[in-house]
């Protein structure tokens, strides 16, 4: 039964996730740190990554890396900015434009990468420089600057920005996405499409599994992501900035890996990203709440994914030797 | 501007009446280059729109280098300087954000003959590299108005909040910071954030947040950008210590002035980035043509911008997008 357990992908994340919130709950007393307004905190922080990481997962599994996640986020919230600033069009528009645009990004790697045949590492970190060129080009064209006000709607600011308490609607934007991810991957022939391309590739094609579809889907899907993130973060902060998300580039594949997913694809789950990217927020948040010098804290971040990943081979050879 | 020249270099071949003999122009021959920041940050946007108006008004060719990507920028710097020196400029307007790899190479190129400006940041050096001059403000004096002003108001423990660990600029103003505090008998926090999160308000904001948690004594906050300002207003909301605790920022943005006009924010200190590309420009053409320049230091801040002068500040933003370095 427990041994059943052991051999999730998702095991070893859950196992780092709960020893790191205890060490964090018992590092930080008095802090609120596990109070309802902490917890809301570092769930705000994994909630904005978590949407990325899901979809960025998904397309690791199926063998596949995008490194322009990036550069979406900051060009999406850079259309809102200067749509609704710069030509005073209403907000609604402009986030479908967004989305459209992160799909558009999305279907450009898709192509690129199954038409080449090149690593998706080396074109996706193109596209990441391309679309980020773009951005600034672009805005200082039309409005010379990089980074401009959104104007946004009371619709819009609930949809996107509504906070309950301390918690923001970006909480149940993750979780919309989580169970999205969930259903696409365990419960639908398209996800057994996604760990047969990136466990097999010649024998899904083989077996008549239509990969490279499945490819250009899922970046389609990362593209609508990273815009998604971008909306949110634009309407949340009242502004548009070329570089929001830049931290995600590295972030994203981070959470993924820490989740149990092999970086050489065909293993993984939602689940375990989930987690990953939860564990995240906890280590990204809770060393400020320690009080230490903070200068430690990407060491810490370092040796943390080190082990998730040590974990995770050990877990991954006892699911493939005892069954 | 390029064909303008273009026809009068016609002319003038036309007036020498294709003699054969080349004019001395051979000192006009070399570009003007300006080795400046990266153009993602509405801060060195303005500085680079300072440059563009003065190269219009004085009818100047340059070319603006930057890095595109700022995770590397203590070694891409040096290397841009290289590359700009090794193309013979006829003036070299750079900012020497990184000493330890830059400075050498201005020596090399003042020693070679080609006229260098410094800006934005250098201004400790520009005299024994052989530079003409400085324009600009200075980090740490930046740091240290706004410490002085938070110890003015009542902060017994201020937080210095550097979003961008390791870049020594930036990091002087947290020196300059901690100075005031501490001349004034006041306590004083350091803190960091890792290089990834520096343009994610969320992460910002979890992090000040976690600050505030840990040391509940903080009761003034100072950041250096005003992304993080944004950051740092909304953590101490979320910790229910609003009014309590004085936040006040380096560099504007729209955001910033907004808060300022609403009381959240107290100030903001602009160092008038547009003055900095606008005035090298100014002075490159009169050097170049009269061989005239300012002596000693250009200063162009801090201008503190708190309620008594936001409405005016507003207004020009909203007027003329960009040149504040603020959107």
């Amino acid at each position: 039964m427990l041994k059943n357990y052991m051999r999730r992908p998702e095991a070893g994340a859950f196992a780092a996730f709960v020893l790191t919130y205890i060490f964090f709950a018992l590092a930080t007393p008095g802090t609120g740190f596990v109070s309802i307004n902490g917890t809301a905190g570092w769930l705000n922080l994994a909630a904005e990554l978590g949407i990325v990481a899901i979809p960025v997962g998904l397309l690791m599994i199926s063998g596949e890396f995008d490194l322009s996640i990036g550069s979406t986020v900051g060009a999406a919230s850079m259309i809102l900015a200067l749509g609704t600033n710069q030509f005073g069009m209403p907000i609604w528009p402009m986030i479908a434009l967004a989305l459209c645009a992160g799909a558009l990004i999305g279907l450009v790697n898709g192509l690129a990468v199954v038409k080449t045949k090149l690593p998706s590492f080396i074109v996706t970190l193109a596209t990441n420089f391309i679309v980020i060129g773009a951005t600034m080009g672009i805005s200082r064209l039309i409005a010379n600057v990089t980074s401009s006000s959104i104007v946004t709607s009371d619709s819009a600011k609930f949809v996107f920005a509504a906070r309950w308490e301390q918690a923001n609607i970006s909480i149940l934007w993750w979780l919309l996405v989580a169970f999205i991810g969930y259903r696409v991957l365990s419960r639908s022939v398209f996800g057994n499409w996604i760990y047969a391309t990136g466990g097999n590739l010649d024998a899904a094609r083989g077996a008549g599994v239509p990969v490279q579809r499945v490819k250009i889907t899922l970046f389609v899907a990362t593209g609508v992501a990273a815009a998604l993130v971008g909306i949110l973060q634009g309407i949340q902060w009242n502004s548009g900035n070329a570089t929001y998300g830049m931290g995600y580039v590295f972030q994203a594949p981070i959470v993924v890996v820490i989740g149990g997913v092999l970086l050489t694809g065909g293993y993984g789950s939602v689940t375990g990203i989930v987690l990953g990217t939860a564990l995240f927020g906890v280590i990204s948040s809770g060393i400020f709440y320690t009080g230490w010098n903070t200068d430690w804290i990407q060491l810490f971040l370092g040796l943390l994914l080190g082990i998730a990943v040590l974990a995770n081979n050990y877990v991954r050879r006892l699911a493939l030797t005892s069954r | 501007m390029k064909f303008k020249k273009y026809v009068a270099a016609i002319g003038t071949a036309l007036a020498l009446g294709f003699s054969g003999h080349t004019p001395a122009f051979s000192n006009e021959d070399g570009p003007i280059l300006v080795v400046s920041g990266p153009l993602s940050w509405p801060f060195f946007a303005a500085v680079k729109k300072g440059f563009d108006d003065g190269a219009e008004i004085f009818d100047i060719d340059y070319q603006y280098i930057a890095v595109t990507d700022t995770s590397n920028m203590t070694s891409d710097y040096p290397r841009l300087l290289q590359q700009a020196i090794s193309r013979n400029p006829r003036m070299l307007l750079v900012g020497e954000f990184f000493p330890d790899g830059m400075d050498p190479l201005i020596k090399e190129a003042t020693a070679a003959g080609i006229p260098v400006l410094i800006h934005n940041s250098g201004q400790t050096l520009w005299e024994q590299n052989g530079s003409i001059g400085f324009v600009g403000e200075d980090p740490y004096q930046m740091g240290f108005k706004a410490g002085q002003i938070q110890a003015d108001g009542g902060v017994a423990v201020g937080l210095c909040f550097n979003q961008v660990p390791g870049n020594p600029t930036v990091e002087e103003r947290c020196n300059g910071y901690v100075a005031a505090m501490k001349e004034a008998g006041k306590e004083t926090i350091y803190q960091t954030i890792g290089t990834g999160d520096a343009t994610n308000p969320q992460a910002m904001t979890q992090a000040i947040k976690g600050s505030l948690q840990a040391n509940p004594q903080i009761d003034g906050i100072y950041t250096l950008n005003a992304v993080p300002a944004m950051s740092a207003l909304r953590a101490v909301e979320e910790v229910g210590r609003k009014g309590e605790i004085m936040v006040g920022t380096a560099d504007l943005s729209n955001e910033a002035l907004l808060a300022i006009q609403s009381g959240d924010l107290a100030f903001a200190m602009d160092q008038q980035p547009y003055l900095q590309g606008f005035m090298s420009m100014q002075i490159a053409y009169q050097y170049l043509n009269f061989r005239l320049h300012p002596i000693g230091h250009v200063k162009t801040g801090p201008l503190v911008i708190d309620s008594s002068n936001v409405e005016e500040t507003l207004r020009v933003n909203k007027e003329h997008a960009g040149v504040r370095g603020a959107s």
